[in-house]
Protein backbone atom coordinates (compact mmCIF):
# COMPACT_ATOMS: atom_id res chain seq x y z
CA UNK A 1 0.00 0.00 0.00
CA UNK A 2 1.14 3.36 -0.39
CA UNK A 3 1.96 5.67 2.00
CA UNK A 4 -1.51 7.56 2.62
CA UNK A 5 -0.95 10.54 4.73
CA UNK A 6 -2.62 9.70 8.28
CA UNK A 7 -5.66 10.40 9.28
CA UNK A 8 -6.72 9.17 12.50
CA UNK A 9 -4.29 8.74 15.14
CA UNK A 10 -4.79 7.77 18.49
CA UNK A 11 -2.10 7.42 21.12
CA UNK A 12 -2.50 5.14 24.23
CA UNK A 13 -6.36 6.27 24.65
CA UNK A 14 -8.29 5.25 27.41
CA UNK A 15 -11.79 5.85 28.54
CA UNK A 16 -13.25 5.29 32.49
CA UNK A 17 -16.41 5.85 32.76
CA UNK A 18 -17.90 5.90 36.75
CA UNK A 19 -20.92 4.62 36.86
CA UNK A 20 -23.13 4.47 40.24
CA UNK A 21 -21.65 0.14 40.54
CA UNK A 22 -18.11 1.52 40.18
CA UNK A 23 -15.50 2.15 37.39
CA UNK A 24 -15.25 1.06 34.09
CA UNK A 25 -12.60 0.99 31.40
CA UNK A 26 -14.29 1.08 28.32
CA UNK A 27 -11.34 1.39 26.71
CA UNK A 28 -7.47 1.15 27.89
CA UNK A 29 -4.29 1.51 25.81
CA UNK A 30 -5.37 2.31 22.29
CA UNK A 31 -3.15 2.92 19.67
CA UNK A 32 -4.15 3.60 16.61
CA UNK A 33 -3.08 5.04 13.32
CA UNK A 34 -5.50 5.40 10.15
CA UNK A 35 -4.41 6.56 6.91
CA UNK A 36 -6.32 9.26 4.72
CA UNK A 37 -8.83 7.07 2.54
CA UNK A 38 -8.58 3.88 4.13
CA UNK A 39 -11.38 1.55 5.13
CA UNK A 40 -11.00 -0.07 9.16
CA UNK A 41 -13.40 -2.28 10.28
CA UNK A 42 -13.19 -2.67 14.60
CA UNK A 43 -14.35 -5.81 15.27
CA UNK A 44 -15.27 -7.45 18.41
CA UNK A 45 -17.90 -8.72 20.67
CA UNK A 46 -20.18 -6.84 22.89
CA UNK A 47 -18.53 -4.34 24.89
CA UNK A 48 -15.27 -4.56 24.17
CA UNK A 49 -15.91 -0.82 23.32
CA UNK A 50 -15.91 -0.85 20.08
CA UNK A 51 -18.65 2.05 19.50
CA UNK A 52 -16.63 4.25 22.71
CA UNK A 53 -13.81 4.30 20.04
CA UNK A 54 -16.46 6.00 17.24
CA UNK A 55 -17.24 8.68 19.73
CA UNK A 56 -13.80 9.20 20.90
CA UNK A 57 -13.23 9.94 17.35
CA UNK A 58 -15.64 12.47 16.44
CA UNK A 59 -15.27 14.05 20.12
CA UNK A 60 -18.54 12.96 21.27
CA UNK A 61 -16.66 12.10 24.54
CA UNK A 62 -13.23 12.94 25.49
CA UNK A 63 -10.61 10.20 26.46
CA UNK A 64 -9.57 9.79 30.14
CA UNK A 65 -6.47 9.26 29.04
CA UNK A 66 -4.37 9.84 25.73
CA UNK A 67 -4.59 11.87 22.91
CA UNK A 68 -6.45 11.48 19.67
CA UNK A 69 -5.78 13.29 16.74
CA UNK A 70 -7.50 14.32 13.23
CA UNK A 71 -5.57 15.07 10.26
CA UNK A 72 -3.32 16.95 13.12
CA UNK A 73 -5.68 18.34 15.22
CA UNK A 74 -7.52 17.49 18.10
CA UNK A 75 -10.93 15.51 17.36
CA UNK A 76 -13.00 18.74 18.42
CA UNK A 77 -11.69 20.54 15.64
CA UNK A 78 -12.49 18.19 13.26
CA UNK A 79 -16.37 18.27 14.78
CA UNK A 80 -16.49 21.37 14.47
CA UNK A 81 -15.51 21.19 10.59
CA UNK A 82 -18.19 18.98 10.51
CA UNK A 83 -15.77 15.82 8.97
CA UNK A 84 -17.92 13.29 10.69
CA UNK A 85 -20.61 11.54 8.96
CA UNK A 86 -22.38 8.71 11.99
CA UNK A 87 -24.25 6.14 10.69
CA UNK A 88 -25.83 3.86 13.68
CA UNK A 89 -27.42 0.67 14.16
CA UNK A 90 -30.75 1.86 13.86
CA UNK A 91 -31.08 4.29 11.44
CA UNK A 92 -32.50 6.77 14.07
CA UNK A 93 -34.58 9.17 11.89
CA UNK A 94 -36.68 11.37 12.49
CA UNK A 95 -40.34 9.82 12.17
CA UNK A 96 -41.61 13.20 11.31
CA UNK A 97 -40.08 14.26 8.37
CA UNK A 98 -40.08 12.72 5.19
CA UNK A 99 -37.12 10.50 3.56
CA UNK A 100 -36.02 13.87 2.35
CA UNK A 101 -36.76 15.87 5.19
CA UNK A 102 -33.95 13.33 7.20
CA UNK A 103 -31.59 13.59 4.54
CA UNK A 104 -31.80 17.61 4.68
CA UNK A 105 -31.52 18.06 8.53
CA UNK A 106 -28.06 18.29 8.11
CA UNK A 107 -27.81 20.64 5.83
CA UNK A 108 -30.05 22.65 7.53
CA UNK A 109 -28.11 22.86 10.71
CA UNK A 110 -25.63 23.65 8.54
CA UNK A 111 -27.58 26.48 6.93
CA UNK A 112 -27.34 25.59 3.36
CA UNK A 113 -29.41 27.36 0.89
CA UNK A 114 -33.31 25.07 0.33
CA UNK A 115 -32.56 25.18 -3.26
CA UNK A 116 -28.96 23.71 -3.09
CA UNK A 117 -30.50 21.65 -0.42
CA UNK A 118 -33.47 20.05 -2.28
CA UNK A 119 -30.71 19.37 -5.19
CA UNK A 120 -28.50 17.49 -3.29
CA UNK A 121 -30.37 15.39 -1.02
CA UNK A 122 -32.35 14.59 -4.14
CA UNK A 123 -29.33 13.47 -6.04
CA UNK A 124 -27.99 11.21 -2.67
CA UNK A 125 -31.90 9.48 -2.70
CA UNK A 126 -31.63 8.66 -6.47
CA UNK A 127 -27.74 7.20 -6.09
CA UNK A 128 -29.71 5.05 -3.80
CA UNK A 129 -32.44 4.27 -5.64
CA UNK A 130 -35.00 5.80 -3.26
CA UNK A 131 -35.70 9.30 -5.29
CA UNK A 132 -39.38 7.88 -5.90
CA UNK A 133 -39.71 7.30 -1.90
CA UNK A 134 -38.59 10.45 -0.87
CA UNK A 135 -41.88 11.79 0.14
CA UNK A 136 -42.47 8.36 2.35
CA UNK A 137 -42.20 8.90 6.24
CA UNK A 138 -39.87 6.59 8.27
CA UNK A 139 -42.31 4.07 9.27
CA UNK A 140 -43.54 3.57 5.05
CA UNK A 141 -40.50 2.03 4.28
CA UNK A 142 -38.55 -1.04 4.56
CA UNK A 143 -35.55 -1.69 7.43
CA UNK A 144 -33.02 -1.42 4.58
CA UNK A 145 -35.03 1.89 2.82
CA UNK A 146 -34.72 3.27 6.05
CA UNK A 147 -30.96 2.44 6.84
CA UNK A 148 -29.98 3.83 3.29
CA UNK A 149 -31.42 7.40 4.13
CA UNK A 150 -29.59 7.11 7.42
CA UNK A 151 -26.46 6.56 4.78
CA UNK A 152 -26.77 9.11 3.05
CA UNK A 153 -27.90 11.72 5.63
CA UNK A 154 -24.51 10.97 7.19
CA UNK A 155 -23.60 11.85 3.41
CA UNK A 156 -25.41 14.66 2.58
CA UNK A 157 -22.71 17.65 3.71
CA UNK A 158 -19.50 15.25 2.11
CA UNK A 159 -18.19 14.72 5.23
CA UNK A 160 -14.43 13.21 5.20
CA UNK A 161 -14.56 10.64 7.65
CA UNK A 162 -17.63 7.58 7.86
CA UNK A 163 -18.06 6.56 11.16
CA UNK A 164 -20.56 3.02 10.99
CA UNK A 165 -21.43 1.82 14.15
CA UNK A 166 -22.85 -2.13 13.30
CA UNK A 167 -25.20 -0.44 10.60
CA UNK A 168 -25.86 -3.20 8.88
CA UNK A 169 -26.42 -5.98 11.60
CA UNK A 170 -29.88 -5.06 12.26
CA UNK A 171 -30.76 -6.05 8.37
CA UNK A 172 -31.50 -9.30 6.93
CA UNK A 173 -29.12 -11.24 4.64
CA UNK A 174 -30.20 -10.11 1.20
CA UNK A 175 -30.60 -6.15 2.12
CA UNK A 176 -26.87 -6.45 4.17
CA UNK A 177 -25.18 -7.81 1.18
CA UNK A 178 -26.64 -5.10 -0.87
CA UNK A 179 -25.66 -2.62 0.83
CA UNK A 180 -21.92 -3.88 1.56
CA UNK A 181 -21.36 -3.77 -2.19
CA UNK A 182 -23.28 -0.51 -2.30
CA UNK A 183 -21.26 1.24 0.38
CA UNK A 184 -17.63 -0.55 -1.29
CA UNK A 185 -19.29 1.78 -4.95
CA UNK A 186 -19.38 4.57 -2.73
CA UNK A 187 -15.91 4.14 -0.77
CA UNK A 188 -14.37 3.33 -4.16
CA UNK A 189 -15.93 6.42 -5.62
CA UNK A 190 -14.96 8.73 -3.05
CA UNK A 191 -12.35 7.61 -1.10
CA UNK A 192 -13.42 8.66 2.37
CA UNK A 193 -11.91 6.97 5.51
CA UNK A 194 -14.38 4.92 6.89
CA UNK A 195 -14.48 3.29 10.46
CA UNK A 196 -16.39 0.81 10.33
CA UNK A 197 -17.57 -1.15 13.56
CA UNK A 198 -18.99 -4.81 13.52
CA UNK A 199 -19.83 -8.20 15.02
CA UNK A 200 -19.64 -10.31 11.88
CA UNK A 201 -16.02 -11.62 10.85
CA UNK A 202 -16.91 -12.31 7.15
CA UNK A 203 -18.36 -8.43 7.04
CA UNK A 204 -15.21 -7.14 8.43
CA UNK A 205 -13.11 -8.98 6.14
CA UNK A 206 -15.13 -8.10 3.04
CA UNK A 207 -15.09 -4.85 3.69
CA UNK A 208 -11.83 -3.26 5.27
CA UNK A 209 -8.47 -2.66 4.67
CA UNK A 210 -7.62 -3.23 8.05
CA UNK A 211 -9.89 -5.24 10.61
CA UNK A 212 -9.03 -4.05 13.83
CA UNK A 213 -9.25 -6.87 16.46
CA UNK A 214 -10.71 -6.16 20.32
CA UNK A 215 -11.50 -7.72 23.22
CA UNK A 216 -13.56 -7.01 25.67
CA UNK A 217 -12.79 -5.96 29.96
CA UNK A 218 -11.17 -3.70 29.60
CA UNK A 219 -11.83 -2.93 26.31
CA UNK A 220 -8.20 -2.93 24.22
CA UNK A 221 -7.14 -3.67 20.62
CA UNK A 222 -6.11 -7.28 20.59
CA UNK A 223 -4.42 -7.52 16.54
CA UNK A 224 -4.65 -5.98 13.74
CA UNK A 225 -5.16 -8.10 10.54
CA UNK A 226 -4.00 -6.49 7.18
CA UNK A 227 -6.56 -7.97 4.49
CA UNK A 228 -4.59 -8.60 1.48
CA UNK A 229 -7.89 -9.13 -1.13
CA UNK A 230 -8.29 -7.73 -4.08
CA UNK A 231 -10.67 -4.47 -5.00
CA UNK A 232 -13.19 -4.07 -6.20
CA UNK A 233 -14.71 -6.88 -3.75
CA UNK A 234 -17.86 -8.61 -5.02
CA UNK A 235 -19.93 -11.51 -4.01
CA UNK A 236 -17.82 -14.03 -6.00
CA UNK A 237 -14.69 -13.24 -3.68
CA UNK A 238 -16.69 -14.92 -0.39
CA UNK A 239 -16.40 -17.85 -1.90
CA UNK A 240 -12.74 -17.92 -2.43
CA UNK A 241 -9.96 -19.38 -0.25
CA UNK A 242 -8.38 -16.58 -0.02
CA UNK A 243 -11.22 -15.05 1.52
CA UNK A 244 -12.06 -18.39 4.02
CA UNK A 245 -8.30 -18.04 5.14
CA UNK A 246 -8.74 -14.36 6.31
CA UNK A 247 -12.41 -15.04 8.05
CA UNK A 248 -10.18 -17.82 9.51
CA UNK A 249 -7.39 -15.75 10.54
CA UNK A 250 -9.82 -13.02 12.21
CA UNK A 251 -11.78 -15.55 14.37
CA UNK A 252 -8.68 -17.18 15.56
CA UNK A 253 -7.46 -13.32 17.06
CA UNK A 254 -10.88 -13.16 18.40
CA UNK A 255 -10.56 -16.60 19.79
CA UNK A 256 -7.06 -16.65 21.04
CA UNK B 1 -59.83 0.96 -3.33
CA UNK B 2 -61.48 3.90 -4.54
CA UNK B 3 -62.49 7.34 -2.92
CA UNK B 4 -66.42 7.27 -2.63
CA UNK B 5 -65.97 3.68 -1.34
CA UNK B 6 -63.39 5.12 1.23
CA UNK B 7 -66.26 7.53 2.30
CA UNK B 8 -68.95 5.25 2.58
CA UNK B 9 -66.68 2.71 4.92
CA UNK B 10 -65.79 6.21 6.85
CA UNK B 11 -69.52 6.79 7.55
CA UNK B 12 -70.59 3.50 8.01
CA UNK B 13 -67.96 3.07 10.84
CA UNK B 14 -69.29 6.56 12.39
CA UNK B 15 -72.34 5.18 12.28
CA UNK B 16 -71.15 1.94 14.34
CA UNK B 17 -69.81 4.31 16.97
CA UNK B 18 -71.88 7.05 17.41
CA UNK B 19 -75.25 4.80 17.38
CA UNK B 20 -74.99 2.82 20.10
CA UNK B 21 -74.44 5.23 23.08
CA UNK B 22 -76.98 7.64 21.23
CA UNK B 23 -79.77 4.60 21.38
CA UNK B 24 -78.52 4.37 25.49
CA UNK B 25 -78.85 8.53 26.17
CA UNK B 26 -83.08 8.28 24.27
CA UNK B 27 -83.59 5.56 26.13
CA UNK B 28 -82.45 7.05 29.48
CA UNK B 29 -84.05 10.20 28.43
CA UNK B 30 -87.63 8.69 27.70
CA UNK B 31 -87.03 7.20 31.04
CA UNK B 32 -86.49 9.68 32.88
CA UNK B 33 -89.10 11.67 31.28
CA UNK B 34 -91.97 8.89 31.37
CA UNK B 35 -90.90 8.35 35.40
CA UNK B 36 -91.03 12.12 36.33
CA UNK B 37 -94.51 12.22 34.64
CA UNK B 38 -95.66 9.00 35.92
CA UNK B 39 -94.68 9.26 39.32
CA UNK B 40 -95.61 13.40 39.34
CA UNK B 41 -92.18 14.07 41.01
CA UNK B 42 -91.48 17.74 42.41
CA UNK B 43 -89.32 19.41 39.71
CA UNK B 44 -87.44 20.68 42.66
CA UNK B 45 -86.45 17.25 43.02
CA UNK B 46 -86.26 16.33 39.75
CA UNK B 47 -86.88 17.86 36.78
CA UNK B 48 -88.46 16.19 33.15
CA UNK B 49 -85.65 16.55 30.28
CA UNK B 50 -88.09 18.37 28.75
CA UNK B 51 -88.26 20.74 31.45
CA UNK B 52 -84.24 20.99 31.53
CA UNK B 53 -84.48 21.66 27.73
CA UNK B 54 -87.00 24.34 28.23
CA UNK B 55 -85.11 26.22 31.07
CA UNK B 56 -82.24 26.12 28.60
CA UNK B 57 -83.57 27.84 25.94
CA UNK B 58 -85.48 30.03 28.41
CA UNK B 59 -82.29 31.41 30.27
CA UNK B 60 -80.80 34.54 28.38
CA UNK B 61 -77.60 35.17 30.27
CA UNK B 62 -76.37 31.33 30.20
CA UNK B 63 -74.52 32.75 27.20
CA UNK B 64 -72.77 35.12 29.56
CA UNK B 65 -71.81 33.05 32.36
CA UNK B 66 -70.42 29.81 30.18
CA UNK B 67 -68.31 32.41 28.03
CA UNK B 68 -67.21 33.76 31.14
CA UNK B 69 -66.07 29.96 32.42
CA UNK B 70 -64.68 29.12 29.30
CA UNK B 71 -62.64 32.54 29.19
CA UNK B 72 -60.95 31.99 32.55
CA UNK B 73 -60.45 28.27 31.99
CA UNK B 74 -58.71 28.74 28.64
CA UNK B 75 -56.80 32.07 29.64
CA UNK B 76 -55.74 29.77 32.99
CA UNK B 77 -54.74 26.88 30.25
CA UNK B 78 -53.04 29.04 28.15
CA UNK B 79 -50.57 30.36 30.67
CA UNK B 80 -49.72 27.22 32.59
CA UNK B 81 -49.44 25.90 28.66
CA UNK B 82 -46.64 28.41 28.01
CA UNK B 83 -44.90 28.86 31.06
CA UNK B 84 -45.45 24.77 31.62
CA UNK B 85 -43.43 24.08 28.22
CA UNK B 86 -40.58 26.54 29.06
CA UNK B 87 -40.46 25.65 32.26
CA UNK B 88 -39.92 21.76 30.53
CA UNK B 89 -37.42 23.11 28.44
CA UNK B 90 -35.15 24.87 31.28
CA UNK B 91 -35.72 21.17 33.27
CA UNK B 92 -34.34 19.18 30.37
CA UNK B 93 -31.02 21.48 29.55
CA UNK B 94 -29.85 22.13 33.22
CA UNK B 95 -29.50 19.13 35.79
CA UNK B 96 -30.04 22.08 38.41
CA UNK B 97 -33.56 23.02 37.48
CA UNK B 98 -34.56 19.75 37.93
CA UNK B 99 -33.48 18.59 41.00
CA UNK B 100 -34.20 22.14 42.09
CA UNK B 101 -38.02 22.77 41.28
CA UNK B 102 -39.57 19.32 40.57
CA UNK B 103 -39.65 18.52 44.64
CA UNK B 104 -41.39 21.91 44.61
CA UNK B 105 -43.45 21.14 41.47
CA UNK B 106 -45.12 17.83 42.99
CA UNK B 107 -45.73 19.95 46.00
CA UNK B 108 -47.62 22.44 44.16
CA UNK B 109 -49.66 19.47 42.66
CA UNK B 110 -50.19 18.04 46.24
CA UNK B 111 -51.99 21.44 47.72
CA UNK B 112 -55.73 21.21 47.10
CA UNK B 113 -56.39 24.33 44.86
CA UNK B 114 -59.52 24.94 47.03
CA UNK B 115 -57.09 25.25 49.77
CA UNK B 116 -55.47 28.40 47.86
CA UNK B 117 -58.50 30.17 46.65
CA UNK B 118 -59.17 32.16 49.83
CA UNK B 119 -55.69 33.27 50.14
CA UNK B 120 -55.45 34.15 46.26
CA UNK B 121 -59.03 36.22 46.69
CA UNK B 122 -57.43 38.26 49.65
CA UNK B 123 -54.71 39.38 47.51
CA UNK B 124 -56.05 39.95 44.00
CA UNK B 125 -60.21 40.41 45.07
CA UNK B 126 -63.31 38.88 43.88
CA UNK B 127 -62.59 39.54 39.57
CA UNK B 128 -61.75 37.35 37.22
CA UNK B 129 -57.65 37.22 37.43
CA UNK B 130 -57.45 34.75 40.69
CA UNK B 131 -59.57 32.23 38.87
CA UNK B 132 -57.67 32.27 36.15
CA UNK B 133 -54.42 31.61 38.41
CA UNK B 134 -56.51 29.03 39.69
CA UNK B 135 -57.16 27.31 36.14
CA UNK B 136 -53.42 28.22 35.70
CA UNK B 137 -52.29 26.36 38.65
CA UNK B 138 -54.41 23.36 38.43
CA UNK B 139 -53.21 22.71 35.08
CA UNK B 140 -49.67 23.00 35.56
CA UNK B 141 -48.79 19.88 36.99
CA UNK B 142 -49.46 17.51 33.95
CA UNK B 143 -48.28 20.26 31.49
CA UNK B 144 -44.77 20.06 33.34
CA UNK B 145 -45.08 16.26 34.06
CA UNK B 146 -45.55 15.31 30.45
CA UNK B 147 -43.57 17.73 28.34
CA UNK B 148 -40.76 17.32 30.48
CA UNK B 149 -41.16 13.15 30.03
CA UNK B 150 -41.74 14.21 26.34
CA UNK B 151 -38.29 16.39 25.96
CA UNK B 152 -36.41 13.25 27.59
CA UNK B 153 -37.83 10.42 25.12
CA UNK B 154 -36.13 11.99 22.45
CA UNK B 155 -33.88 9.08 20.33
CA UNK B 156 -30.57 9.64 21.77
CA UNK B 157 -28.94 8.46 19.01
CA UNK B 158 -30.50 11.59 16.86
CA UNK B 159 -29.10 13.64 19.53
CA UNK B 160 -25.71 11.93 19.30
CA UNK B 161 -25.91 12.61 15.56
CA UNK B 162 -27.36 16.67 15.75
CA UNK B 163 -23.81 16.84 18.43
CA UNK B 164 -21.82 15.33 15.66
CA UNK B 165 -22.73 17.98 13.24
CA UNK B 166 -22.47 20.84 15.40
CA UNK B 167 -25.83 21.30 16.02
CA UNK B 168 -26.24 24.09 19.09
CA UNK B 169 -28.37 22.99 21.91
CA UNK B 170 -30.94 26.08 20.66
CA UNK B 171 -31.44 24.13 16.75
CA UNK B 172 -31.09 20.45 18.74
CA UNK B 173 -34.23 21.45 20.88
CA UNK B 174 -36.61 22.92 18.00
CA UNK B 175 -35.46 20.47 15.11
CA UNK B 176 -35.12 16.99 17.46
CA UNK B 177 -36.51 17.67 21.05
CA UNK B 178 -39.52 19.80 20.98
CA UNK B 179 -41.16 17.83 17.53
CA UNK B 180 -40.84 14.80 18.97
CA UNK B 181 -42.12 15.53 22.48
CA UNK B 182 -45.36 17.13 20.67
CA UNK B 183 -47.16 13.80 21.09
CA UNK B 184 -46.44 13.82 25.31
CA UNK B 185 -47.22 17.62 25.18
CA UNK B 186 -50.68 16.94 23.57
CA UNK B 187 -51.61 14.33 25.79
CA UNK B 188 -50.67 16.74 28.86
CA UNK B 189 -52.25 19.47 27.04
CA UNK B 190 -55.58 17.26 27.07
CA UNK B 191 -55.72 16.15 30.34
CA UNK B 192 -54.72 20.05 31.81
CA UNK B 193 -57.98 21.64 29.93
CA UNK B 194 -60.23 19.54 31.45
CA UNK B 195 -58.74 20.42 34.33
CA UNK B 196 -58.67 23.98 34.10
CA UNK B 197 -62.62 23.90 33.62
CA UNK B 198 -62.83 22.14 36.57
CA UNK B 199 -60.80 24.76 38.17
CA UNK B 200 -62.55 27.78 37.02
CA UNK B 201 -65.92 26.60 37.99
CA UNK B 202 -64.35 25.75 41.66
CA UNK B 203 -63.06 29.20 41.89
CA UNK B 204 -66.91 30.58 40.90
CA UNK B 205 -67.92 27.96 44.00
CA UNK B 206 -65.78 29.96 46.49
CA UNK B 207 -66.05 33.89 45.26
CA UNK B 208 -68.22 34.93 42.27
CA UNK B 209 -71.47 36.94 41.10
CA UNK B 210 -71.11 35.50 37.46
CA UNK B 211 -70.16 31.97 35.15
CA UNK B 212 -71.06 28.50 35.45
CA UNK B 213 -70.27 27.73 39.11
CA UNK B 214 -71.94 30.86 40.40
CA UNK B 215 -75.01 29.35 38.34
CA UNK B 216 -74.48 25.91 40.06
CA UNK B 217 -74.12 27.08 43.54
CA UNK B 218 -77.07 30.14 42.84
CA UNK B 219 -79.46 27.61 41.79
CA UNK B 220 -78.80 24.50 43.98
CA UNK B 221 -79.42 26.81 46.79
CA UNK B 222 -82.98 28.55 45.45
CA UNK B 223 -83.50 24.94 44.41
CA UNK B 224 -83.94 26.06 41.49
CA UNK B 225 -82.95 22.30 39.99
CA UNK B 226 -83.87 22.92 36.25
CA UNK B 227 -81.39 25.80 36.12
CA UNK B 228 -78.56 23.10 38.08
CA UNK B 229 -78.97 20.15 35.10
CA UNK B 230 -78.47 23.33 32.71
CA UNK B 231 -75.38 24.14 34.15
CA UNK B 232 -74.26 20.48 34.58
CA UNK B 233 -74.91 20.01 30.93
CA UNK B 234 -73.39 22.67 29.50
CA UNK B 235 -70.08 22.01 31.91
CA UNK B 236 -70.19 18.14 30.50
CA UNK B 237 -70.53 19.47 26.74
CA UNK B 238 -67.47 22.10 27.63
CA UNK B 239 -65.70 18.89 29.14
CA UNK B 240 -66.14 16.94 26.09
CA UNK B 241 -65.53 19.36 23.74
CA UNK B 242 -62.33 20.48 25.35
CA UNK B 243 -60.98 16.92 25.49
CA UNK B 244 -61.78 15.71 22.33
CA UNK B 245 -60.11 18.80 20.84
CA UNK B 246 -57.73 17.92 22.05
CA UNK B 247 -57.67 14.23 21.44
CA UNK B 248 -57.50 15.03 17.95
CA UNK B 249 -54.89 17.27 18.02
CA UNK B 250 -52.72 14.58 19.59
CA UNK B 251 -53.97 11.73 17.38
CA UNK B 252 -52.67 14.53 14.14
CA UNK B 253 -49.08 14.93 15.86
CA UNK B 254 -48.98 10.99 16.75
CA UNK B 255 -49.67 9.57 13.63
CA UNK B 256 -46.53 8.91 12.56
CA UNK B 257 -45.76 7.22 15.71
CA UNK B 258 -48.39 5.20 16.05
CA UNK B 259 -47.89 3.60 12.38
CA UNK B 260 -44.27 2.72 13.41
CA UNK B 261 -44.92 1.07 16.64
CA UNK B 262 -48.01 -1.27 14.65
CA UNK B 263 -44.89 -2.47 12.54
Amino acid sequence: MTAAPDCIVLEDVALRYRTERGVIDALTGIDLTVAEGEFIALLGPTGCGKSSLLRLVSDLVAPTAGRVVVRGQPALAARRANEFGFVFQEPALLSWRTALGNVQLPLEVMNTPAAERVARCEQLLQSVGLLKFKDNYPHEMSGGMRQRVAIVRALAWKPSILLMDEPFSALDELTKSQLQDDLLDLWNAERKTVLFVTHNISEAVYLADRVVVMSPHPGRIKAVLPVKLPRPRTEALRETSEFLAHVREARDMLRS
Amino acid sequence: MSGSDNAVETRGRMIDRVLPPLIILCVVLAGWQGAVRLLDVPPWLLPAPTDVVDRLVKTSNLWYHTGLTVLEALAGFAVSAVLGVLLSAGIVHSRFLERGVFPYIIVSNAIPVVAILPLLTIWFGFGIAPKIMICTIISFFPVVTNTTRGLKAADRRVLEFMHSINATPWTIFYKVQLPSALPFIFAGFKIAASLALVGAVVAEFYSSDRGLGYLVITSATQLRTDLLFVSIVILAALGVILFSVFGQLERLVTRGEDAEKAK
